[in-house]
């Protein structure tokens, strides 16, 4: 698993690439820690280029999101994966935060 | 049965992408399994491998974990092999997937992927270890 950060106007986008399970989700959850705790806390997470995600990597992104939403921001997600979609789906993470099938659609969604 | 197939790997979490990655080499091929099937199989196995290297062997020595493949022309069985802690799936609680974020618990979600992923699966203690049995159906059944 890689992730590359980048900032596009106020909103951070963390791009994951390979796969989340639970040897990596520890280095991804260290990523998205890091970024709150430096103030980066609109956070969008594109899960696009990741092949493989178990719930180890739900858990990651559902403590991530709890992080980021009490310290002011959100953290939205960017999938296209159908393995992925469901398994988001699956869990009910898509009733608590917002997944999005674009950047564009992500970044847009925190204004500017 | 169209083919057999067996992998054996140490318990640890580097092991996990390897029988993922047993799975969709033996599967992506055969006849009536597509991506989703593909993904669910691959889940499951990553799901139950993840229970047994976490819990299974909490405490232990890390043992191994053997992966048996059997391919027929209408199922696909996986079943999986350890020799750690032995555990109960009817007592492992059901997460509330519609539970808001304030009330989430971050884990639990193993077993419940496994079943929503799979159409059957048993749970066998024997004096050959522990053995979880999944099972995906590649045709709907008749009156299904």
């Amino acid at each position: 698993m890689k992730t590359e950060v980048q900032q596009e106007n106020n909103t951070t986008i963390v791009k994951v690439t390979g796969s989340v399970d639970a040897l990596t989700a520890a280095d991804l959850s260290k990523v998205l820690t890091t970024q709150i705790t430096d103030g980066r806390t609109n956070l969008v997470v594109d899960l696009t280029g990741v092949e493989f995600m178990s719930s180890a990597g739900l858990r990651t992104l559902l403590g991530a999101v709890k992080e980021a939403r009490s310290n002011g921001g959100d953290l939205r997600i960017i999938s296209t994966n159908p393995g992925v979609d469901k398994v988001l789906k699956m869990s009910g993470f898509n009733n608590i935060a917002k997944v999005f099938p674009s950047q564009a659609e992500a970044v847009s969604s925190f204004g500017s | 049965m169209i083919s057999t197939h067996r992998m054996t790997r140490a318990a640890y979490l580097e092991s996990l992408e390897v029988f993922r990655g047993f799975i969709k080499e033996r599967c992506a091929a055969v006849p009536g399994v597509t991506d989703e099937i593909l993904y669910d199989m691959q889940l499951a196995v990553d799901e139950a491998c993840t229970n047994i290297i976490s819990h299974g062997y909490a405490g232990m020595d890390p043992g191994s974990i053997i992966l048996d493949l059997n391919i027929d022309s209408d199922k696909i069985t996986i079943s999986l092999t350890d020799f750690g802690h032995a555990f109960e799936p009817s007592s492992t609680p059901i997460p509330d997937v519609d539970a808001p974020i304030e009330e989430r618990e971050l884990g639990g979600f193993g077993l419940f992927f496994i079943q929503q992923s799979m159409d059957e699966i048993d749970y066998q203690v024997t004096e050959d270890g522990n053995k979880m049995i999944l099972t995906k159906f590649l045709r709907k059944l008749d009156g299904g």
